[in-house]
């Protein structure tokens, strides 16, 4: 195809694809009968795009087929991401109940929200969970990969096993475990189950919790361990290091990264957390005197705060106000994640 | 030569992917009426693939319900009802503890609501203001006590079943006893029949004298809502709505009432089986009932349901004994059951609506009340009606019925949530114990109440 050809066929091209999108979307919003307005756009879109690839420049071509290529997975990003993010935002400022909203409420639901001691209690079992699941998963997953390092018979079998829980999904765990303390361990606690009271109950969602992921930090341990180069150990070894000195003066310093990563990973997902939550206790406990208050949402993680404070409570605005909170605490965390990991990548 | 073979090889399989996405849009965007989406797959029994193909003709309307287990049913008198009429009817059915509000709510934002959709109370309704069709000129409003009125009176609601609270017994045990279940009607009288049968456990082959399981994770909804509402409207006249005006109105209490309440619920405490009490689950305590290990069971009629299919087995070797129901008389002289229809169908206002009517009228005459009683056991809210439902709570139900000895239940109502979110937790507190009389359990109620309804 020569230039000329090209100059005459893009802009044609270009504006017969917009046009037909534009007369596609105004079928479709219109709600006109027509089937044909699916393929219209599609056929649009695609002309739009053959048109653009053949603009007639050389300066631009190459940020153009770039743009080209990755138009999909940003039209798909911008889609379920990002719209949703503004449009979620914007709704927590208004009294909207899932159908319609009428009318802008302000800061409302923001100042609602800190005034609710079960909301308060939450976000504190939160950070409590957190910090004790970032500690033991760690450390859970940490021993069970210098087991399975340890060059143990039958290693590979144990690496796979203790890998499994985390293949299960969370729900479905959570209604095994519920079984198990409700209808198994039952007979020690004598005819209670330790999830009906809010303290075992916690503990019992961070036992959980760790059977579920611990197998998972730990083959990420595992890949650390055996990255470790063998001279580096053999060398330890020949200067008389006993096993745990290697350990701590030598594996550990060469795991930092790893470390680094796990405490993240451990620590995102454990803010996530939902789905076990939701299975064993459903959110359900007693907490008798709290700021003066007797609440009944003792083992309720934030995620399923925000989940029942828009579902089973139905008020959409003031959990949609939470879940911005909730967004807002991940991002710091994730940003300082970020931070932290650049700076240890550059020290190695 | 090469490389550009493997360019245009790459283009395009970006071409046909970019028109593989787009078609499924198509789809989805061209036939909005009853096309369901890989999104709303997650409903159980969701009839994706029936619905597909029957959009085009537009002789089809579709119906969400709530109760799963009459989906068969409802499919069979949806098949006659094509069968007269040629109107197809897609049943869509909802349950075991999907949130088919939330459900609903993602139908309309993604243009896709069902012609004809249940809704549990004012709540529910409310969430639809405006968008309802007013059913009061139908023929079948005039036949039954049970449509849904919105605050202006019209009917926004079509009752499609009866279902009753009451302490169900059984009344083989009763009657070995010695103890005559309609003298319960007092809390004295409760008592006594509670020790009588204590003390004769052994000889009637009871494990506990009643079923009460106030487990807070999965039974919310049974101590929450339903044993709750026995405060809001045990022995009230059908319209009186005191008890639970006075909740709305922030969250209120009346703690005098409430107390003797209280008292009531201690009982059940004291006499039910621990293993049930606080950690146990609904299937144990129909079992429980239906194999005749407790004389009472704190279950509405449903259970009926699951006696005669699930527990058949247990059921008839304990001697498919006879059930009825007593009220729970927490004060002298409380003699009447609870019962109300658990849910409403209401037609949403589209092109369809007049398809909608129609079924609905046609649902309520003799042709689909066949169905409905005899075939998914529904206890008919029709007065014209004369089919009975061979439901082992039927006759215990019309009995009271025409006696007149009901009350309505106005639970529906209590602000979203107060079930799960407040209520269930109080109750397996004071069932285990951590709450330990009932002046501290009613002061607590009250406080958490006052509490859930100020938020």
């Amino acid at each position: 195809m020569n230039g000329l050809g090209k100059k005459v066929l893009s802009p044609i091209l270009l504006i017969a694809g917009i046009l037909m999108m534009i007369i596609a979307l105004v079928l479709d919003f219109s709600g006109a009968e027509t089937t044909l307005r699916g393929p219209m756009l599609i056929i649009g879109a695609v002309l739009f795009f053959v048109g653009l690839y053949l603009f007639p420049t050389l300066r631009y071509h190459r940020a153009i087929v770039y743009f080209i290529f990755l138009f999909p997975l940003l039209f798909t990003f911008a889609v379920t991401v990002i719209i949703p993010l503004i449009l979620g935002i914007g709704y927590s400022f208004t009294d909207w109940t899932g159908i319609r909203y009428t009318q802008v409420v302000g800061f409302a639901n923001y100042t609602a929200m800190f005034k609710d001691p079960a909301f308060i209690w939450s976000v504190l079992i939160t950070f409590l969970f957190v910090a004790l699941n970032m500690i033991l998963v760690n450390l859970v997953g940490f021993l069970l990969a210098l087991l399975c390092t340890s060059g143990l018979r039958g290693g590979g079998f144990f690496r796979a096993s203790y890998f499994l829980p985390n293949l299960i999904g969370g729900i479905v765990l959570g209604y095994i475990w519920q079984f198990v303390f409700s209808n198994v361990l039952i007979g020690l606690t004598g005819n209670i189950s330790m999830i009906s009271q809010t303290k075992s109950a916690l503990f019992a969602i961070i036992v959980v919790y760790i059977w579920q992921y611990a197998g998972y930090i730990m083959l990420i341990y595992i890949t650390g361990l055996t990255q470790i180069p063998g001279d580096v150990l053999e060398a330890a070894k020949i200067d008389g290091a006993s096993p745990v000195q290697t350990l701590f003066q030598v594996k550990i310093p060469m795991i930092a990264s790893t470390i680094t990563i796990c405490t993240f990973l451990t620590l995102t997902s454990a803010f996530k957390q939902f789905d076990v939550n939701m299975a064993l206790t459903n959110g359900t406990g007693s907490v008798p005197n709290f700021l003066g208050n007797y609440l009944s949402n003792g083992t309720q993680m934030l995620a399923l705060n925000i989940y029942n404070t828009a579902i089973s409570k139905n008020n959409y605005a003031l959990g949609q106000a939470k879940a911005v909170l909730f967004f807002i605490i991940l991002a710091i965390v994730s940003l300082i994640q970020v931070r932290m990991s650049n700076k240890k990548e550059v020290e190695l | 030569m090469k490389k550009k073979l493997l360019g245009t090889l790459l283009a395009a399989t970006l071409v046909t992917s970019l028109v593989a996405c787009g078609s499924a849009e198509t789809t989805t965007g061209a036939d909005t009426s009853a096309d369901t989406t890989a999104a709303e797959s997650q409903a159980p029994a969701a009839d994706a693939d029936t619905s597909a193909d029957s959009a085009a003709s537009g002789q089809s309307i579709r119906l969400v319900n709530g109760k799963i287990e009459v989906d068969e049913m409802l499919k069979e008198a949806a098949a006659k009802y094509q069968e007269e009429t040629g109107v197809e009817v897609i049943i869509e059915s909802m349950g075991g503890g999907i949130d088919i509000q939330g459900t609903l709510k993602g139908y309309y934002q993604a243009d896709n609501m069902p012609d004809i959709f249940v809704n549990g109370g004012d709540t529910d309704f409310a969430n639809w203001t405006g968008q309802l069709v007013d059913m009061s000129d139908q023929p079948w409003v005039s036949d039954t006590d049970a449509a849904y009125k919105d605050a202006d009176g019209k009917v926004i609601g079509f009752p499609y079943t009866t279902e009753a609270i009451g302490l169900a017994y059984n009344a083989d045990i009763l009657e070995k006893a010695g103890i005559d279940p309609a003298g319960l009607t007092s809390p004295a009288a409760m008592q006594e029949a509670f020790e009588t049968l204590d003390s004769k456990k052994d000889e009637l082959g009871l494990t506990a004298v009643i079923g009460y399981c106030a487990e807070a994770t999965n039974l919310y909804w049974s101590s929450g809502n339903h044993l709750f509402g026995i405060y809001e409207d045990g022995g009230l006249s059908r319209d009186d709505t005191t008890y639970f005006d006075l909740l709305s109105d922030g969250g209120q209490i009346d703690t005098e009432r409430f107390l003797e309440y209280a008292k009531m619920i201690q009982l059940f405490n004291q006499y039910s089986d621990p293993a049930l009490l606080v950690s146990g689950t609904y299937d144990q305590q129909i079992l429980g009932f239906a194999s005749g290990q407790y004389a009472f069971v704190t279950q509405g009629s449903w259970i009926g349901a699951t006696m005669t299919s699930d527990d058949a087995e247990q059921y008839a070797a304990a001697g498919n004994f006879k059930v009825g129901m007593a009220p729970y008389a927490f004060l002298d002289g409380i003699d009447t059951i609870m019962t109300n229809s658990p849910s409403w169908w209401a037609v949403y206002d589209n092109d369809n609506k007049d398809a909608s009517l129609a079924f609905l009228n046609w649902l309520a005459g003799d042709e689909g009340q066949k169905i409905l009683v005899k075939k998914a056991g529904f206890i008919s809210p029709f007065k014209s009606c004369s089919f009975v439902a061979d439901d082992p709570f039927a006759e215990t139900i019309t009995e009271y019925t025409a006696a007149g000895k009901t009350s309505a239940w106005h639970w529906l109502g209590n602000k979203e949530g107060l079930a799960q979110n407040a209520l269930g937790v109080v109750y397996q507190d004071y069932a285990s114990g951590a709450i330990a009389d009932p002046q501290s359990f009613t002061d607590i109620v009250a406080q958490v109440c006052a509490q859930y309804y100020g938020q």
